[in-house]
């Protein structure tokens, strides 16, 4: 019986070895454990035995069965790597095909600097403000101490809507819309559409910009220079050179332009700078003291600057952009690019 | 304003080269856009010595040339007769390119070499005529450019002046800049009048009746002058500043006011009727033609010089055709006024007549100017065209000017621009532009503004001179202190940017249209007669009639950017606009709605080896509607057919609604309205009234607790009229009380074989969960029936 056993055994597992698939790995196994195995047969037979011989076949039947199993269950995985194999190797595709997509959608550059600018902004302190873009006289002009007849009027060609009423020519009435109902301290950027009445190769009737403002007690021209450093810098990359220089705006006093190093030709000098190396990129100053007037804010108490510019410049020069027209064609295939 | 490196020179002697005066120019606040070197295009055109000069072997008329360019000896042949050996000329090189295109080449005349040109002034643009060739002073270096050795190299200084800065609007004006920045003097033109014959007085009388308007008027007379043409070095410097030569007196008036920035006048005196001048405001209706030939009717608010019967000049914009200098002008009456500024635009602007006068009055001129003005021209004129200066000036000054004095305090100065400068640093500083400054104490400055600076009349003025001068670039760099109260974005700017990043992720491109559209472009999306998108916001003065009204739906620009995508041969669309649309209220006030517009038109997929290319059609943009509302987290739309939009497909349109409000409408664009377009592709639209979606989006999420039980499904297939919507079904299983069901979804709608005609089958599959136990299949039946035996009942429905 024991001869019996330990024949059985190295058949069995010769047996296993010799298995090429799956299948017929499970058909040795029925072979050996089934129900009509010589095991099976054996076991059957142990009830004849006496009771000094059955504890030694019955311990030698098990270490044969885990024996069995141990050796199954490796040919099993030998197997099953073999066959994974097989069908890995019949299934290559072409992995350079392009992929399933949808549509892609996408949004304005003007829309994406707004947002990238907003975003500077905000983590500075600024709250984000919108105005009518048909204005009164009064906030785009009167109270930004821009009177009738005055030749600074001359800076901001006009479309009227009536006497009174203008498409607003630059983002600066929304200073006075906030100003009047909320009293300082204010930090503000206001985004939107404006319009002048110029129409050329460089200029849009319609165009957008961002303006904003800061007051409260003991501002100075040096927080104007500071803000807006960090700014230019946030956005156009460190180590970036800024420079401010005397300009002239109704409603700030001192007032400024300020240039960025030409980020095409790092100032050296190409057409897109006119040869200056400098980029002028936005105007700012101090709120003039006629403007806190007209506003009811106490200009010996408070002190501010503001500041604006140009949407699509700031996307141009982002983009590499050198045709203004570009962004009111709406050519899909512009649009697409961002 | 154009000024000249020379001509500044004249009155400031500074150091700078042509480049560092600009940049100090700019870096004052003055910004020059452009510098053009004046004569640089002719530096291949050199002092040179004529050796030897002998005649043409082969032609009588022509001389052979040896010439000296100071490195070697040259032959050129010569047409002239005025030279000889041992002159200098101004040699033209060969590739020279003298004016009017004339290009120096190396040839050989009548078998002679000849290597460049003997140039003469004319050749050179130096005189209008002039015989022979130019002979050069004798002690000018060999091998040198001509115009840099005569002292003609310019540079021509273009000055983008900001509105306040009229002071600047002369050479003078730039030089006292300069000068501030340079740390030296002005030196303004010395002026001597040589006068004779009779006094001024008993020729001609000024009477101001308008003082208000006019609070200065000085004149002088000049007798005798002969009119005719300047000479070559006026006309050369008006040219430089960009002015055309007239004659002797008027370009004289020119060169003083670009001089020193007080416009003058020269009237014929002889046309002067009754022999003086009356300074009034026109009378209302009245005709003038200036002297560019037009006629303009004029209105009680103008001013006008008159003589003793009729308008001579419209003040201080533009003289009279009556009046003008002619060839046979003898005597002059020379005007310098002042004039009110306001009142010079109001007229400018009135009759579009923007002349280098009115620009500087305008602005503000220089009242003291006026009498120096005055006497620079008349001995001038007097010079230049061998006339007589009649003895002494007529003046009418009957208020004077009050001299504007300011207070400037030390420690708001200094702590508004963050620097530390004492009462004499800023005394000091201001000094330098003409300011006279006298210090208070150390706290307070007083500032005697002279009449040239119109544009400091408040404390902050003189601020941002301390700025300007003190530097820029020399204020620190800071952060602001204080308080920051930065509340998050209210719920529109939220919405708003979520919308346009939804859009996007849908596969929407934005796009950014004008506001304004042309009149008729309402009528080719078919509004009807009535329609409120019909009461148009004009523009009253569009710079074209496709830009003449503020556009009161997005609808007609998308479909025109459709069409211009679609000859651009870009087939699949999905464009985008959130902007506002401009409506007039029925009270008259104007609204500003902002509005999501979307069109979508072609494939549903990029065109790919792996993808349908199926095209869009109705479900799609609603799908993006949906979409949209989930994200919002706005429930409870309505989808209604009825009352949908005149541009849209009466059965593939439909208007959206929460309650009783409109959100907007979407769905097929209307084929005649595509067509007027010429778009022939169908295109699908959405508009939705943002405000009110503002309104209905939900800021907050609530969590719904997930069951830990299997679901079970059933599907029914009914049978149902074909007029009733998927709509009501829906209604019917979401308003079961069926606390079971988990969701509903319409898996399949049929018509067609083996389904009787008018009715159509729409098959439901309903999800059943408990948050508690396992559902058994008794429980599910149960539930199942009910909801199914409902729709049956109520839509007359059967089970197929």
């Amino acid at each position: 019986m024991k001869e019996k056993i330990q024949q059985l055994q190295r058949d069995a597992l010769a047996t296993l070895q010799n298995a090429a698939s799956l299948k017929e790995l499970q058909d040795v196994r029925v072979t050996i454990l089934g129900k009509k195995s010589t095991l099976t047969e054996i076991m059957k037979g142990m009830r004849d035995l006496s009771p000094e011989e059955r504890p030694q076949i019955g311990s030698l039947v098990n270490s044969f069965k885990e024996e069995f199993e141990r050796s199954f269950a490796e040919r099993q995985r030998l197997l099953q790597q073999e066959a994974i194999a097989v069908k890995l190797a019949s299934e290559k595709i072409d992995v350079t095909l392009p992929g399933r997509c949808s549509a892609r959608g996408s949004l304005h550059p003007v829309t994406l600097v707004t947002e990238e600018i907003s975003d500077i902004f905000s983590r500075l302190g600024f709250s984000v403000e919108e105005g009518p873009e048909i204005e009164q006289d009064f906030y785009n002009f009167e109270a930004l101490n821009i009177p009738k007849d005055h030749p600074a009027r001359d800076m901001q060609d006009t479309f009227y809507i009536s006497d009174d009423l203008v498409l607003r020519t630059h983002t600066s009435p929304v200073q006075i819309r906030t100003m009047l109902k909320s009293p300082p301290p204010v930090r503000i950027i206001a985004p939107g559409t404006v319009y002048r009445r110029d129409s050329d190769l460089t200029h849009s009737p319609m165009f957008h910009q961002i303006e904003g403002f800061l007051v409260d007690e003991n501002v100075t021209f040096g927080d104007l220079k500071g803000i807006l450093t960090h700014f230019l810098n946030e956005f156009f990359g460190e180590g970036l050179s800024v420079r401010f220089r005397p300009s002239f705006f109704p409603f700030t006093e001192p007032s400024a332009e300020v240039d960025i190093a030409c980020v095409i030709c790092g100032g050296k000098g190409c057409r897109v700078c006119s040869n200056t190396g400098w980029l002028e990129i936005l105007g700012c100053g101090m709120i003039d003291p006629a403007v806190f007037a007209s506003v009811n804010y106490d200009s010996e108490k408070y002190s501010g600057f503001a500041f604006g510019m140009g949407l699509e410049r700031i996307a141009m020069l982002k983009y590499g952009v050198n045709d203004l027209r570009l962004f009111f064609e709406n050519d899909l295939r512009f649009l697409k690019q961002f | 304003m154009i000024v000249t490196y020379n001509w500044l020179k004249e009155f400031v002697d500074f150091d700078f080269s042509a480049q560092e005066l600009c940049d100090r120019l700019t870096m004052a606040g003055l910004e020059v856009d452009s510098m053009v070197e004046i004569g640089g295009e002719l530096d291949s055109v050199i002092v040179a010595k004529l050796e030897a000069v002998e005649r043409h072997p082969d032609a009588d008329r022509l001389t052979v040339c040896q010439v000296n360019n100071g490195t070697d000896v040259v032959q050129v042949v010569c047409g002239a007769t005025n030279h000889k050996a041992g002159d200098l000329i101004a040699l033209a090189q060969p590739g020279s390119l003298l004016p009017g295109d004339f290009k120096i080449k190396k040839s050989k005349i009548r078998g002679q070499e000849s290597a460049g040109m003997l140039c003469s002034e004319k050749e050179l643009g130096l005189a209008e005529e002039s015989e022979g060739i130019l002979i050069l002073p004798a002690d000018l270096p060999l091998g040198r450019p001509v115009f840099e050795a005569l002292g003609l190299k310019d540079y021509q200084i273009e000055i983008g002046l900001t509105p306040n800065r009229p002071d600047c609007l002369s050479v003078v004006g730039v030089a006292r800049e300069v000068a501030a920045f340079a740390g030296k003097p002005v030196q303004l033109p010395q002026v001597a009048v040589a006068e004779s014959g009779v006094k001024i007085d008993e020729k001609t009388s000024i009477l101001i009746e308008n003082e208000r308007a006019c609070p200065r008027y000085a004149a002088r007379m000049i007798d005798a002058v002969r009119i005719g043409p300047s000479p070559d070095w006026l006309v050369r410097r008006l040219d430089a500043v960009g002015m055309r030569s007239i004659n002797n007196v008027v370009d004289v008036t020119n060169y003083v006011m670009m001089e020193l920035g007080h416009p003058l006048h020269a009237f014929d005196f002889t046309n002067l009727e009754q022999g003086r001048i009356v300074v009034k405001s026109a009378q209302q209706g009245a005709k003038f033609t200036t002297l560019d030939d037009q006629e303009h009717v004029l209105t009680a608010d103008d001013l006008m010089i008159c003589d003793g019967v009729k308008p001579v000049a419209l003040a201080g914009v533009m003289g009279g055709l009556n009046s003008e200098v002619q060839d046979t002008t003898a005597t002059i009456l020379l005007e310098a006024a002042y004039f009110e500024a306001t009142g010079i635009r109001r007229t400018s602007k009135r009759f579009g007549l923007h002349t280098e006068a009115s620009h500087r009055f305008e602005r503000g001129a220089d009242i003291d100017m006026v009498p120096v003005a005055l006497d620079r021209a008349a001995s001038l004129i007097a010079e230049l065209s061998g006339g007589a200066v009649l003895q002494g000036v007529i003046d009418n000054y009957p208020a004077a000017l009050k001299t504007p004095v300011l207070s400037l305090g030390v420690a708001r100065t200094c702590q508004l621009l963050d620097i530390q400068l004492d009462a004499e640093g800023i005394a000091a500083l201001l000094t330098g532009i003409g300011l006279v400054v006298e210090t208070l104490d150390a706290e307070r400055l007083q500032v005697t503004v002279p009449s040239f600076r119109p544009d400091l009349e408040r404390e902050i003025d003189l601020i941002e001179e301390v700025a300007r001068l003190y530097g820029y670039s020399r204020i620190p760099v800071t952060m602001p202190g204080g308080a920051i109260d930065a509340k998050l974005p209210p719920k529109k700017q939220r919405v708003q940017k979520a919308l346009r990043h939804l859009m996007a992720s849908s596969g929407f491109s934005e796009a950014m249209n004008y506001s304004f559209i042309a009149r008729e472009a309402l009528r080719k999306i078919g509004l009807a007669e009535g329609d409120p998108r019909l009461s148009l916001i004009g523009i009253l003065n569009p710079l074209s009639e496709d830009q003449a009204v503020m556009r009161t739906s997005h609808v007609p620009s998308l479909l025109e950017t459709v069409a211009r995508n679609l000859n651009y041969r870009s087939l699949d669309l999905r464009l985008f606009e959130l902007r506002p649309v401009f409506t007039s209220a029925e009270n008259g006030a104007i609204v500003e709605k902002l509005t999501l517009s979307a069109v979508m038109t072609g494939r549903r997929q990029p065109e790919g080896w792996c993808q349908s290319s199926e095209a869009v059609d109705f479900y799609d943009i609603k799908g993006v509607v949906e979409t949209l509302l989930s994200e919002l987290k706005i429930g409870g739309v309505a989808f209604s057919a009825e009352a949908t939009q005149p541009y849209l497909h009466p059965g593939k349109s439909c208007q959206l609604f929460s309650g009783e409000k409109s959100l907007g409408f979407f769905g097929e664009v209307h084929p005649q309205v595509t067509a007027n377009f010429e778009i022939d592709q169908t295109v699908y639209l959405l508009e939705i009234d943002v405000e009110t979606l503002v309104g209905l989006a939900a800021d907050e999420t609530k969590y719904k607790q997930l069951s830990k039980f299997p679901d079970m499904s059933r599907d029914s297939a009914l049978l149902l009229d074909a007029t009733i919507d998927a709509a009501q079904v829906l209604d019917i299983v979401s308003s079961s009380k069926a606390k079971l069901i988990e969701s509903v979804t319409i898996f399949d709608v049929y018509t067609g074989q083996g389904i009787p005609a008018g009715k159509k089958s729409l098959a439901l599959r309903i999800r059943y969960r408990d948050l508690d136990k396992t559902l058994t299949e008794e429980e599910v039946s149960k539930a199942h029936n009910k909801v199914i035996n409902s729709i049956c009942h109520q839509l007359a429905a059967e089970i197929r």
